[in-house]
């Protein structure tokens, strides 16, 4: 049993918890998306671009848990035993990545196929497509929450507070809710500066939404990837530099 | 994983340090742990034993120095440390969801104990612990005895060549205490190395071949507990009764008796006397007033653990 199966085990603990995820965003998609689709006219099939976008704020918030459940396992003095553990540190931030994509998975599979299906989109090809891209945004932004985590070493309201604060900036300036062509100037400069924006465009081009209103997709894979790997390693550095000066509370 | 190596001493530290800020949490600690032994860390709340005991098992990194642990660098080889090393922490927290069998069998797991092998040890441990009756339940449902003896059990699934208790009984009930105490006595026997942090003299008494003090983050002392008695001077008590009343001459000779501390007079035929050694002072005793005063009755009071850990951390703190 590794570390990764014990803490799924965690996850999934209780199942009513998760069908709760699928009927929320089942209640997003067609009661929220819905109306507002009806209020947004200027862009053809809003409620797919709407459901599109929820798919990622799954996953961020799926990647944005990952991180707190980090944090908090060092406060609750959980994170002492798993530094006693035989593995390697490199291990033990992979594991918390390996988590926070299950998760996610877990989070997005049904409702994607449902959007999927009612787009007309559905095919293997592009399910699998679409799940690659979600867990690549979900890595990136676990690998960043989860390097933010040494804030929280020192404070852990200062930590509390910034990923608030980054998380509403991150999600309100980017296109995960709307495109960048119906942004004004300085939001839509701004919105271009954030990782998510090339994660939610990138997804919508693989599934063939309308790419008039997308990003360039190689640019958007590079900047995707880059995040990825990026926080990987800074992830790790901070990991394996930093965890083991903690005391827990 | 099984390393197979003899060493003569499994844990070796040297001027190992740990500083939070601007406290000085240990302060470059030597210390040697013979290989085969239970060595018992003594010391009052914020005396460094818990901050050893995470530099060692590589939870935390030192400010300074380092350690040896069956000859591995917690600074070089941490991961090495970690494969012959196991810890028991003071207050097990963080399986909210859990159930004692998936934490044990999740533990042995991680040491390479698979299959039926893990089966069958998890289910003995979980006996042998009392909690057989509370495998399925979750942890956050568990008392906090119970919680505690499954913290300790987990060191019984994979029996580490340097087991790590940091105050192995607190909070479990004295039946408890004594089953914990007869498994760490056990792990010895087989051959582990054993490191217990307690406040708990009674627990020292028990389980210690060696007997580490430290106060502020500083080693004081390290030696068996008898020399640690016999460290404390005028610490036995030595109540003599005469047959007839002693005299003058007799308290004299007393008094100049080597390793004589304190006399006093508790009637016309009792003396209590405080000495060092009363095994070395009595034999002289019993020479030197023998053509005097006879002895009705002896009685020898050893200073207790308690006094012993008094003297020292007194000393340090210059009282």
């Amino acid at each position: 049993m590794s570390l990764l199966s014990f803490d799924l085990r965690e996850a999934f603990d209780s199942i009513s918890w998760v069908v709760y995820h699928w009927v929320y965003f089942a209640f997003q998609f067609f009661v929220y998306g819905a109306l507002i689709s009806k209020l947004i006219v200027s862009l053809p099939n809003y409620l797919f671009y709407y459901g599109t976008g929820l798919l990622i704020l799954v996953s961020f918030n799926v990647a944005s848990w990952s991180g707190r459940r980090f944090v908090e396992s060092a406060h609750e003095g959980r994170l002492r035993y798993m530094l006693s553990l035989p593995m390697k540190r490199s291990e033990l931030f992979l594991e918390q990545i390996g988590l926070g994509v299950v998760v996610n998975l877990s989070r997005v599979l049904p409702p994607l196929i449902v959007i999927l299906w009612l787009g007309g989109l559905y095919t293997p090809i592009a399910l699998i497509g679409s799940l690659i891209i979600l867990t690549l945004v979900t890595i990136g932004i676990t690998g960043l929450m989860v390097s933010l985590s040494v804030i929280a070493f020192k404070s852990f309201d200062i930590y509390s507070a910034i990923v608030a604060a980054l998380s509403a900036i991150l999600i309100r300036f980017s296109t995960v809710n709307y495109p960048l062509i119906s942004m004004s100037q300085g939001y839509s400069d701004v919105s271009l500066a954030n990782p998510l924006t090339y994660g939610a465009d990138l997804f919508r081009y693989g599934l063939s939404l309308d790419t008039s209103v997308l990003l360039n997709p190689a640019l958007a894979a590079t900047v995707v990837i880059a995040l990825c790997v990026g926080t990987m390693f800074v992830g790790m550095f901070f990991i394996s530099r930093m965890v083991e000066g903690v005391r827990s509370s | 994983m099984e390393d197979q190596r003899f060493l003569e001493w499994s844990v070796e530290s040297r001027e190992l340090t740990k500083v939070y800020g601007k406290k000085i949490a240990l302060d470059h600690l030597n210390l040697d742990v013979s290989t085969g032994q239970v060595l018992v860390l003594l010391g009052p709340n914020g005396s460094g034993k818990t901050t050893f005991l995470h530099l060692i098992s590589t939870v935390l990194k030192p400010s300074g120095g380092t350690a040896l642990v069956m000859g591995y660098d917690i600074i070089k080889q941490p991961l090495k440390v970690r494969q012959v090393s196991s810890i028991s922490f003071q207050d097990p927290r963080g399986f909210w969801r859990h159930k004692p069998s998936h934490i044990l069998s999740f533990h042995a797991s991680m040491y390479g104990v698979d299959g039926q092998e893990r089966k069958r040890i998890v289910e003995k441990t979980l006996k042998d612990f009392e909690l057989w009756s509370s495998k399925d339940t979750k942890f956050m449902h568990l008392s906090g005895g119970q919680a505690k003896r499954l913290e300790v059990a987990k060191l019984f699934v994979y029996k580490p060549k340097l087991a790590i208790f940091d105050e192995p009984t607190t909070m479990v009930d004295l039946d408890g205490k004594g089953m914990i105490w007869d498994k760490i006595h056990e792990l010895k026997e087989e051959g582990s190395t054993v490191i217990v942090a307690t406040n708990e003299v009674r627990e020292a008494e028990y389980l210690a071949d060696k007997i580490t003090i430290l106060a502020g983050g500083k080693h004081l002392v390290t030696d068996s507990l008898g020399n640690l008695k016999d460290s404390v001077r005028g610490g036995d008590v030595v109540d003599l009764e005469f047959a007839l009343p002693v005299e003058q001459r007799v308290l004299e000779l007393i008094q100049g008796i080597e390793g004589t501390d304190d006399l006093k007079v508790v009637d016309t035929n009792r003396v209590r006397v405080r000495v060092s050694m009363s095994e070395d002072w009595l034999p002289k005793m019993t020479d030197r007033i023998h053509d005097f005063a006879k002895v009705k009755s002896i009685k020898v009071t050893e200073p207790s653990l308690d006094d012993v850990f008094l003297k020292y951390t007194e000393e340090s703190r210059g009282v």
